[in-house]
């Protein structure tokens, strides 16, 4: 499937966003509160968000739709406006973005279990991705990103859903863990398979996300390097968070540390780079320099 | 023989398989085992190397759950038995748990509640977006001995701070240990907070709390 978005990978590392949910926090989202039902109820607020990220230099951002699946805006009772939470979300995106800019839309995981672990059977999931992609395709969106998948199977239903419903290329994130062994998920599934079984199913782009910090990102990219062809996406937590008794929130790895290892993630293959957990536009904005002013082939 | 049956009991447990799990333990109670060394020889031997092998990165969360459950399965079968025959299985004590409030993941906090059930622990789960008063109603209730919560979000880690306060305004807080975990808790936080402990997985905190039961 050809896209703008994939050719720019194609000729240099491509930028994307950081954190939404501690950037709406910041701005008043109430602790508990269903974040997707802001792109209804505080557009302006989203938007503003995107637009900072884009003026940090990301080349796309992605919609506030993590938790956009149906079974999971069920825990806050909102089931019923999924294909609407998602469509505002992509459409409010894609205002926010200048000329030549993207949208991805975002796709997190249930948090839900399929069996025999869960409740769930893998139709049931599959379902519940494809109103959440429907509505991010029509609203817009340039790509689809499947993010911070733990388990192989809920990625490859979700990835299976977005083909359904639209016809926009796919990226799937994973979300490992690093074990002497190497990089594994929750589940089990090594970064290898997971890169191989996504590449099998029709991925235009897999990667890593979330859980490790920049340092160890580069590991994983490396590990999924040698198992798949795909442009590779990453994208690092600043590290693990810590709560003071205060209440105030710090990550383990500070701005300067974080940016010093954003180099070995893309030699190591990388053709998308971002943050996660802990990340914010000011990580973006020194990203940017060392991606986009650096000298990678 | 006996022997024979307390490997095939381990192996059951390790292999995660209910079925078998549960007919070893009919094959006990229709033997007349003494089925206090059933549970302590054959089924907790199983699920400690399940522990082991999840540290070893050998086991994973499907296994650790498979296993807790064929656990579960043969303990449904002995435990009515130990009742008719008025024999108190010896408990490692009584745990209240829930995510607490604000806070809707519950990935980890039942992947715990399972282990210290399958560890010998008189779990009640009070599942997820839990108010901190019903944390204390219910270990008044049951008599609790622990009371472990949860947290995925930096927002909502704070309410482990505000339940340990809670229990201290009720004059109650010498009476349970609480223990706390989620990713953004750390063993720092805990002892910031006054918490009793804090385990970074499932099998710690098995660990953490028949070690804290032991010098209660």
């Amino acid at each position: 499937m050809n896209h703008p978005l994939l050719d720019l990978a194609g000729a240099r590392p491509v930028l994307l966003d950081g954190a939404m949910g501690t950037e709406l926090m910041a701005r008043g989202l109430p602790k508990g509160a269903c974040p997707e039902a802001w792109n209804v109820d505080r557009p302006e607020v989203v938007a503003a968000v995107h637009a900072e990220y884009f003026a940090a230099g990301s080349d796309a951002v992605s919609t506030n739709t993590f938790g956009g699946s149906r079974i999971r805006l069920g825990g806050h009772g909102l089931e019923a406006r999924t294909y609407e939470l998602n469509f505002a979300a992509a459409r409010l995106a894609r205002a926010a973005a200048p000329s030549g800019k993207y949208v991805a839309g975002s796709i997190g995981p249930t948090g839900k279990f399929l069996k025999p672990q869960g409740e769930f059977t893998e139709a049931e999931f599959e379902d519940s991705f494809a109103e959440q992609a429907r509505g991010l395709a029509d609203g817009g969106a340039d790509v689809l990103l499947l993010e911070t998948h733990y388990d192989l199977r809920e990625a490859l239903a979700a990835l299976r859903a977005a083909r359904r419903a639209a016809a926009i290329p796919v990226f799937v994130t994973m979300t490992f863990n690093a074990f002497p062994k190497g990089f594994f998920t929750l589940m089990g599934d090594s970064a290898a398979k997971c890169a191989a079984e996504l590449e099998r199913a029709g991925a235009e782009a897999v990667g890593a996300n979330c859980t490790l910090n920049s340092e160890q990102m580069a590991g994983a990219v490396k590990a999924l390097k040698e198992a798949t062809g795909l442009p590779l996406v990453a994208q690092a937590n600043a590290g693990q968070p810590e709560l003071a008794a205060d209440g105030t929130v710090s990550y383990s790895q500070s701005l300067e540390d974080y940016v010093t290892f954003i180099p070995d993630i893309v030699e190591a293959g990388a053709r998308f780079v971002g943050g996660c957990c802990g990340t914010n536009p000011e990580f973006i904005r020194a990203m940017a320099r060392t991606i986009l002013e650096g000298e990678f082939p | 023989m006996t022997q024979d049956l307390f490997r095939n009991m381990s192996e059951a447990i390790i292999a995660g398989d209910r079925t078998r799990s549960a007919a070893l333990a009919e094959e006990a109670v229709r033997a007349g085992l003494d089925l206090i060394e059933v549970i302590e020889k054959g089924y907790v031997p199983g699920i400690q190397r399940v522990g082991e092998l999840w540290e070893e990165g050998e086991y994973f969360l499907p296994e650790l759950i498979t296993s807790a459950e064929a656990m579960k399965t043969a303990m449904a079968v002995l435990e009515p038995e130990l009742a008719r025959q008025r024999i108190k299985a010896r408990t490692s004590g009584k745990v209240v748990i829930g995510t607490v409030e604000g806070d809707i993941h519950d990935i980890g906090k039942n992947l715990v509640a399972s282990m210290l059930q399958a560890g010998g622990f008189e779990v009640h789960d009070l599942g997820v977006d839990v108010a901190l008063d019903r944390f204390v109603e219910k270990a008044e209730a049951v008599g609790a001995d622990f009371i472990c919560l949860s947290a995925l979000l930096t927002t909502t880690l704070t309410n482990q701070k505000r339940l340990i306060g809670l229990l201290r305004e009720k004059g109650l807080r010498d009476k349970y240990k609480v223990l706390v975990g989620g990713a953004p808790a750390s063993a720092k936080w805990a002892e910031e907070i006054g918490a009793d402990g804090y385990a970074e997985n499932a099998v710690s905190a098995v660990k953490l709390a028949k070690s804290l039961a032991g010098k209660a």
